[in-house]
């Protein structure tokens, strides 16, 4: 497995055998599909990360995300969203790089 | 490191976050354009009415379309959630401007995207938008054929329901 991105709490990894992607979330490690990738990055994308320092908004700072059709859902504060989106933004742009250099 | 990317998706990530969100913005058109096809309705200008009605069947179109691209190419299509639709207008003249107002910035967002593709050489979605910066163009020069009804007409009583009746005939 190759190792695309590493950031406080999460790492991703590319598995060229296999044809997919793992993150390693520290506890727990997922195996995605690309089609699954790109679901979990629209998933962190819209999140409102301001929205947790209003506690109008978002009172508890906490999110809950699903993964890989409801198949694993993660519970995640503040730092490990930032870091989450931190994660996603850095893997993809190690993969349009990866596919830069390739062809 | 393979790049696997490139072999489950035929376009630019990038690029087609941009297209999911002319899908939103196509969505919001079509909306739109009902609620004045609503407004018209109301206020018997059945001509008009019926020309929004197929506007908004053809941006619904043009929404389905960039969807099945994003799609067949590898990617995946969001639906849009359409909020804030205004339903109150004071003239049919400012119905048609707003339509032309939404038509340009609807231009601009595809010119923006095709930049993107230029800029990240996405030819196949350059490719792809080609009909819609054709189709743009069409759609704005029917608005502006319409305005210029209420610049030489007016907009009062007959001159009001004698553009109505010429809508019908502006493709």
């Amino acid at each position: 497995m190759n190792l695309l991105y590493k950031t406080y709490y999460f790492s991703s990894y590319q598995c060229d055998q296999r044809r997919c992607f793992y993150i390693d979330f520290g506890h727990k490690q997922v195996k995605l599909s690309f089609c699954q990738l790109l679901a979990l990055r629209q998933k962190v994308q819209t999140i409102d990360i301001a929205s947790h320092f209003d506690k109008d908004l978002n009172y508890s700072g906490i999110e809950i995300i699903t993964l890989c059709n409801r198949e694993h859902l993660f519970v995640f504060d503040t730092l490990q969203v930032m870091d989450l989106k931190q994660l996603l933004k850095a893997t993809f742009g190690i993969l349009e790089l990866n596919s830069l250099v390739l062809h | 490191m393979k790049d696997i990317v490139r072999q489950k998706i035929g376009i630019n990530v990038d690029v087609m976050d941009l297209l999911n969100e002319q899908i939103a913005k196509e969505a919001h058109s079509a909306a739109v354009y009902l609620a004045m096809a609503s407004w018209c309705d109301h206020n018997g200008l059945i001509y008009s009415a019926e020309f929004f009605y197929k506007q908004s069947y053809e941006e619904r179109e043009h929404m389905l379309k960039i969807f099945k691209f994003i799609n067949e190419n590898g990617g995946t299509a969001y639906s849009p959630e359409v909020s804030n639709i205004n339903h109150d207008f004071n003239s049919l003249q400012e119905i048609f401007e707003t339509a032309l107002d939404q038509e340009i910035q609807i231009s601009k967002s595809i010119h923006n995207i095709v930049t993107k593709c230029r800029k990240v050489m996405d030819y196949g979605t350059e490719n792809f938008l080609q009909w819609f910066i054709q189709e743009q163009m069409e759609e704005e020069n029917q608005f502006r054929r319409i305005l210029e009804m209420f610049d030489l007409m007016g907009t009062d009583g007959i001159a009001l329901k004698l553009i109505d009746e010429r809508v019908k005939h502006v493709e």
